[in-house]
């Protein structure tokens, strides 16, 4: 078996979490919104919207910073470098959230097929991002999911390699760059532009932001492992 | 003999402390050898430093000729049990499945035979085991492995006598079928003097000794008898310790002695005994011998 296949069939030893927890938790979610969904009137006429749906996202963050290091000292003992442990991470990742947006796009058209599960709710169908044809879904789906655990996986390791405090610095730049990025755009007054280009965007468009933004994770994550001791 | 691990110059600093100072020295193939110091001494880092896990500041560590920080082929045919192991928090026998994944060698009845040596409840969660069953898991993987080169690092906290003596015993059988390389460090020196066949001595990021474990026997001798009658004998020799009990005295001297020498010991009443290798390292280790004789 290959090396990067093997680690990913390691992290699966310990499957709890990426079966039962994370659909328990979900279907959880959806039992209480369905219910209050059930009681409460309409509140516009194309039925009642949820943001619910965040939690399998949120949770695919928290999945990914256990991933960075759960499996890592063991994984060092039986001779895995870390380019590999990394890789193999990632091939996880992957599979995962693949096998996780055809589930959710499953539940995505069954909602539309039974308008709202007879409640007229919108659980799985989140206006202007997961809408449009089926494969559309499913692409964006993963591409979520996928950024997320990936994201999760690369502030794992940075706490793992540098502690709270680099941590902290990690948060700290992170947010430095996002409100940066946000007083040059709101400074030019490009706001509006900014609006058209995320609408206007394209598939093609849309997959080149999605891998740029995967990119820059993914050799954030590999250039962390690298300088990770355990 | 051909080194399957080399070791050349190799410092390792971290901030404000050297834990390696300029170390220098080899791994035979299919050797049992030992690396024996004291807590804090540098063995874990040589060890980790090996396996490609922890970073040089300089020198050089090949594996067969190869690197082995990030090096696949290399790592793959190493295995390295770290004192208090950390492992996921799985099953003992998903573990152990687990690990075979990796080691084509593996050895799925040795595997069995240890766990029931160990009486190792493989359905519990490696959290939820005793110091010494947690400890046990480390070694069935590195026995049933087979990894040509096995790390182990003081791999037996908190196991007790007879399980520290089936480790022993496992380890020379299967060893003896199958031999491979062996690095264990450990402070329970005499347990295993019998054991190694080589010894790596390290103290304060130094190498003080690095021997056959015949060898290294023969380097130290203790001279019993009346307190005049050693004192002659001394002269001019290098003494590593001393203890006297009235008139008589008991000193620890670097041997060998020759055939003259222990033609005069005889001839001055004196009694020359072996020193252990867990002696000969106390006695040459560091500060505690100029601490106590302060």
């Amino acid at each position: 078996m290959n090396g990067i296949a093997r680690v990913a069939r390691l992290h699966l030893v310990d499957r709890f979490s990426y079966t039962w927890l994370v659909w328990g938790v979900l279907s959880f979610v959806f039992v209480i919104n369905a219910a209050i969904f059930a009681v409460i009137p309409l509140t516009q006429p194309s039925g009642n919207y949820t943001g619910a749906l965040v939690t399998i996202y949120i949770f695919m963050g928290v999945i990914g910073v256990q991933a960075a290091t759960k499996f890592l000292p063991f994984a060092f003992t039986l001779g895995v470098s870390r380019r590999t442990y990394y890789l193999g991470t990632v091939l996880l990742v992957l599979g995962l959230c693949l096998a996780y947006s055809v589930v959710l796009t499953a539940l995505w058209w069954l909602e539309g097929q039974t308008n709202g599960w007879g409640l007229q709710l919108n659980f799985f169908r989140v206006p202007w991002l997961l809408d449009g044809p089926w494969f559309q879904v499913l692409t964006t789906t993963f591409a979520l999911l996928s950024l997320l655990f990936l994201f999760g996986l690369w502030c794992g390791l940075i706490c793992r390699r540098f502690a709270l405090l680099g941590t902290l610095v990690f948060f700290g730049a992170l947010t430095v760059v996002v409100v940066g990025a946000a007083l040059i755009v709101t400074w030019q007054q490009a706001w509006p532009r900014v609006g058209d280009l995320l609408v206007n965007l394209n598939v093609l468009g849309a997959s080149g932001l999605v891998a740029l933004v995967g990119a820059v994770i993914a050799l954030g994550g590999y250039g962390t492992i690298r300088r990770l001791t355990v | 003999m051909t080194p399957i691990v080399q070791i050349d110059h190799v410092t390792r600093r971290y901030r404000g402390m050297t834990a390696l100072d300029d170390v220098s020295t080899a791994l035979q193939a299919n050797t049992i050898t030992g690396l024996l110091g004291r807590n804090g001494a540098g063995k874990s880092t040589l060890m980790r430093i090996i396996t490609g896990q922890e970073f040089m500041t300089t020198g050089s560590v090949l594996v067969d000729g190869q690197s082995p920080l990030e090096n696949d082929a290399v790592l793959g045919r190493m295995l390295f049990v770290k004192e208090s192991q950390i492992y996921p928090d799985i099953k003992v026998k998903r573990a152990l499945e687990a690990a075979s994944w990796f080691y084509p060698s593996w050895d799925h009845a040795l595997a069995q035979e240890l766990v029931a040596d160990f009486e190792l409840p493989v359905s519990r969660p490696i959290k939820k085991l005793s110091r010494g069953q947690h400890s046990a898991v480390g070694i069935v993987i590195g026995l049933a492995a087979r990894a040509e080169i096995t790390l182990f690092d003081e791999p037996y906290l908190g196991l007790d006598a007879v399980a520290r003596q089936i480790f022993y015993d496992r380890l020379l059988a299967d060893y003896a079928e199958h031999p491979r390389t062996v690095l264990l460090s450990t402070h329970l020196i005499d347990e295993v003097a019998n054991l190694l066949e080589h010894v790596i001595v390290i103290d304060h990021g130094r190498i003080v000794a690095d021997a056959s474990a015949d060898d290294l026997r023969g380097r130290a001798v203790t001279v019993n008898g009346r307190t005049g009658a050693v004192d002659e004998f001394l002269a001019h020799r290098e003494v590593l310790h001393r203890q006297a009990i009235g008139s008589l005295a008991s000193v620890v001297v670097t041997g060998p002695l020759d055939d003259l020498a222990r033609a005069r010991a005889r001839d001055l009443n004196l009694d020359i005994g072996p020193v252990s290798l867990q002696e000969f390292i106390i006695r040459t280790s560091g500060d505690a011998r100029e601490r106590i004789s302060a």
